[in-house]
């Protein structure tokens, strides 16, 4: 195991940790509404969303490097392929996990809701990114993907 | 590789512990605050989880191992203050099921006509009401004062039913004068924590002996009386409501003439608490007929200090206009501030609960009873919210709140602070109330006016001190 590789994977745990910890903060850059963001606080959406996009994006990741783990599917596209899942997994999840609590409680923000899984698609493109590049140095066959290093 | 792996995991747990890993308890307070479920019920469960650990729980009972609302009410105010927009539960009130009443029933000369058999009653049945709705009835005492206090030898029950009030307690101390300072000094002096104290009175100070007293000295006494016995009790809240009756029988004037006198005439009840206790109970539903008998006429309390009311912006409402953003940290603050784009008017609501300022309806619902300061110059328009305004996504604004206040106005400086306060002023209806003379039945406003009430009431005020706010609300404004 390389020092740097170990130094990689750090990293990426840090940043998944940090972008967990300022979750609201992170979401709430890009897209707040009045009302809508204000209930997602309130009835725990931004601690449940941004765990099921940082858990779809790590367990993808580990299912390529790790389960896929095949010399028949090392390319850069194969990889951007998992990406898409990713980027489409993680916002349908929230956004199912989203209508079913705010039904629940009598709220409907189906344009707002919509619009909020448009910025997890962000993250959870930017956290599969992390992931990838925290722990695909341990790799027997994808380690180079999608960038050869 | 194992190791980092459960290190990864760990990080993630830890992580999620941090940020949403409260107890079961404050769980639970969130919950009932964000479903807007503040009963009593939701209460009790609350407090079932409290005793169910009590050792976990421990800072929440007290030594009787019972839960110590006090304590209990940081926590909701702790994590309500965390929720947006800050949601407030006021559970004070939950600590009030041992408060006892004590009812002190005046029996001067000028008070039997008001229960006399030709008449409706009005007096008795006020007094039954207060009885009767007050929630804890097994704590019910009845005293009758005049130049003492002397225990009623009834039962309750008696008392109810009793058709002659006067009647059965005649012979009971001397009712040929009322002696205020004694009556309020032992009643002030013999309440106890929890106690809540009902005088019922006409409120005319009669003193023994005030022939050839001119009315101005008798005034100038009664303003000094009232205020010398309320300065010494400081922590007391008065809350005074006037009631109409029918009166038949002798009336006793200040120049110690008495004529026949039928028809109308105003009386009092007084109901002396410990300020907090009065906070309470105002607060409190249960207590709400109790504080507001159905036919009261007019009411202040005195002693009120300013109350904070719950309130948050209304982020999407009808009546917006132009843009502002409600920072997340503060309720208060609007940033972002902006005119709407083709008339430059910015406009936005502020929902608020006033039910525990205990003022009527009417007095609530009017804007010009409401002082407003703003550098912008902004206009407020108060309107009662009415349950078909509210909607599953302003549920979280409007529920629990009673009025919508509306503002209007061009924001003309980068920063402006609107200032709303609801001004707490000697009400005029205890001058429209007073009597200088009471000697001519037949003068206009007999029926009506009681003598000396201002003198009276404005001693109790001045012990107090007067002034100030009901309650005052802060906005700050950024462009």
């Amino acid at each position: 195991m390389k020092k740097q590789h170990l130094v990689y994977l750090i990293i990426g745990i840090v940043a998944t940790v940090l972008f967990y910890i300022f979750r609201v903060e992170a979401y709430e850059s890009i897209y707040s509404v009045a009302g809508y963001s204000d209930q997602l606080y309130n009835l725990g959406l931004y601690d449940i969303i941004p765990l099921i996009t940082i858990a779809v994006a790590w367990v993808m990741a580990g299912i390529y490097y790790y389960a896929i783990n095949s010399v028949r599917f090392d390319r850069w596209y194969h990889w951007l392929v998992m990406l898409a899942l990713v980027v489409v997994l993680a916002p349908v999840v929230g956004y199912l996990v989203n209508s079913r609590i705010f039904d629940e409680n009598g709220l409907t923000y189906v344009a707002e809701s919509l619009t909020f899984e448009l910025v997890n698609i962000m993250w959870a493109a930017v956290l599969f990114v992390v992931a990838s590049f925290s722990m695909r140095w341990w790799s027997t066959n994808c380690h180079h993907t999608p960038i050869p290093q | 590789m194992k190791r980092f792996l459960y290190g990864l995991i760990l990080a993630f747990v830890v992580a999620s512990m941090w940020s949403c890993g409260s107890s079961p308890l404050e769980k639970a307070v969130k919950q009932a605050l964000v479903q807007q479920d503040t009963t009593q019920a939701r209460f009790d469960s609350i407090c079932s989880i409290i005793k169910t650990y009590p050792e976990r729980y421990k800072d929440y009972l007290n030594e009787a191992g019972e839960v110590d609302v006090p304590a209990l009410a940081k926590l909701i105010e702790q994590v309500g203050g965390q929720l947006r927009p800050p949601m407030y539960w006021d559970v004070t009130r939950y600590g009030l099921q041992q408060l006892s009443l004590t009812i002190y029933f005046e029996r001067s000369g000028s008070m039997v006509p008001y229960d006399a058999p030709g008449g409706r009653g009005q007096l008795k049945k006020v007094v039954n009401d207060l009885i009767n709705y007050f929630p804890s009835t097994g704590n019910v005492t009845i005293n009758i004062v005049n130049d003492g206090i002397y225990p009623y030898q009834g039962t309750i029950d008696q008392f109810l039913q009793d058709r002659n009030i006067y009647a059965s307690t005649q012979g009971v101390g001397n009712a040929a004068f009322t002696d205020f300072q004694k009556i309020f000094n032992d009643i002030l002096k013999a309440q106890r924590p929890g106690n809540v104290s009902v005088l019922v009175t006409d409120l005319i100070y009669s003193p023994a002996d005030t022939r050839d007293v001119s009315v101005e000295k008798i005034f100038n006494e009664e303003n000094s009386l009232a205020t010398r016995i309320f300065k010494q009790y400081e922590g007391k809240s008065i809350l005074v409501h006037q009631f109409m009756g029918d009166y038949q029988g002798k009336y006793y004037p200040y120049n110690n003439h008495p004529f026949d006198y039928r028809g109308q005439r105003p009386f009092y009840v007084l109901v002396i608490a410990d300020s907090k206790v009065m906070d309470a109970m105002a607060a409190d539903a249960a207590y709400a007929s109790f504080m507001t008998p159905t036919s009261v006429r007019n009411s202040y309390r005195f002693n009120q200090a300013e109350s904070m009311v719950d309130y948050c912006v209304v982020p999407d409402w009808k009546d917006n206009a132009g843009r502002f953003r409600v920072d997340h940290r503060d309720a208060s603050r609007l940033t972002k501030c902006e005119g709407d784009k083709t008339t430059g008017v910015m406009c936005f609501s502020v929902a608020a609960n006033l039910n525990g300022l205990q003022k009527p309806a009417a007095f609530l619902a009017e804007a010009a009873n409401y002082q407003l300061r703003s550098i912008s110059d902004f206009k407020l328009k108060v309107q009662p919210i009415e349950q078909s305004m509210i909607t599953g996504n302003n549920r979280a604004y409007l529920e629990g709140k009673t009025h919508l206040l509306t503002l209007t106005g061009k924001l003309t400086e980068p920063r402006d602070e609107i200032v709303i306060s609801l001004a707490n002023e000697f009400p005029a209806w205890i001058e429209q109330s007073t009597a200088q003379s009471d000697t001519n039945p037949n003068a206009s406003g007999f029926s009506t006016t009681t003598l000396g009430l201002k003198e009276f009431l404005g001693g109790i005020a001045s012990a107090f001190g007067t002034g100030g706010s009901y309650t005052t609300i802060k906005l700050k404004l950024e462009r």
